[in-house]
């Protein structure tokens, strides 16, 4: 390849910026000599000026809040998560040493009916949970 | 509370000092300021990208969810505005792929016809549009390579942090966009 070839293929990069510095003087010294590449160069330079000043596209004026309404609804969710977390670990640890009270105190029967029922209960409390949940998405969608 | 925050309009737009320990805080004004911040420059990128309003609107919610849920991967040696991008690009890629017909890597295209009044383009204005036609025209991942550099004067390293790419694949991507875009702008007399 000749060195007007090769420096051709470098002449967009150059205009770009993208060049270091031995390419870079490699391309200055050929333009210097060069007609043809040197307007190629300036029809380079003059594309990368006006790619750097086009108009930016204004984002419409909801976005913003949109986008900041469905991350805070996100931070809520999992701040639910997190309460929900530690509320049904707080729960199963209250259970279990009920259970084991009554074991100790009133016998097997009275343990396994309580756990029964604590199961059942805690059935019905994730059930009513997850329906609360799904409404609250409602509302946010909504909103 | 969190709600009222959010849903209130004017949103301060603010220099961030740190915008990954404001978004880690939940604090709802926080995330608004922050992209607000960032709001011009992100869609920006994704209309360029996509060059569709909806898409765009989506992508930039998309992007915004993912930042939060995925913040705590964020390193903090990194620029946060590289990570946002990549992430941007990420979910940018994913639609385009889907798309029928786009094209990422091929860099044949041609300009929309010039109408009845070429001789007005040599104005300001119209020669915007119709470098901003001749950007819309080309091939996905070379228009992305141009937008960072030239719109978001992004260096080397981070069109490549961005777009998951070798640094010699993005020198190839912009030299073949400006190359493209020279050629035809070119035959239609507009450089």
């Amino acid at each position: 390849m000749t060195e007007h070839e090769s420096v051709r293929q470098l002449l967009a990069l150059s205009a770009a910026g993208l060049l270091d510095a031995g390419e870079e003087r490699l391309v200055r010294e050929h333009v210097g000599q060069c007609a043809q590449c040197a307007a190629n160069l300036d029809d380079y330079l003059a594309l990368s000026a006006g790619l750097s000043e086009l108009p930016a596209p204004q984002p419409p004026a909801y976005l913003v809040s949109r986008t900041a309404m469905l991350l805070a609804a996100e931070a809520d969710r999992r701040q639910g998560a997190v309460f929900a977390a530690v509320a049904s670990i707080f729960a199963l640890v209250f259970v279990l040493l009920i259970g084991l009270t009554l074991r100790i105190v009133a016998g097997n029967t009275a343990a396994f009916v309580w756990l029964i029922w604590a199961v059942i209960i805690s059935i019905l409390g994730a059930a009513s949970a997850l329906v609360l949940a799904s409404r609250r998405r409602l509302e946010r969608s909504i909103i | 509370m969190i709600y009222q925050a959010a849903i209130d309009e004017s949103f301060p737009v603010a220099e961030p000092p740190t915008h990954a320990a404001r978004l880690r805080s939940a604090d709802p004004t926080a995330l608004a300021e922050t992209v607000g911040y960032y709001q011009h420059r992100l869609y920006r990128y994704l209309l360029r990208l996509v060059r569709d309003q909806v898409s765009a609107d989506d992508l930039f919610q998309q992007t915004w969810l993912h930042v939060v849920r995925q913040l705590h991967r964020y390193d903090a040696a990194r620029r946060f505005d590289t990570w946002l991008f990549a992430i941007a690009h990420n979910a940018a890629m994913d639609l385009l792929r889907r798309r029928p017909g786009e094209s990422l890597e091929d860099c044949e295209f041609s300009l929309p016809a010039r109408g009845p009044d070429a001789f007005s383009s040599v104005l300001a204005g119209e020669r915007a549009a119709m470098l901003a036609a001749a950007l819309a025209e080309l091939p996905a991942l070379c228009r992305e390579a141009l937008t960072l550099r030239f719109e978001e004067g992004m260096k080397l390293e981070e069109i490549a942090e961005v777009t998951h790419a070798p640094l010699s694949t993005v020198k190839s991507r912009v030299r073949r966009g400006l190359e493209a875009m020279r050629q035809k702008l070119c035959k239609e007399d507009i450089l």
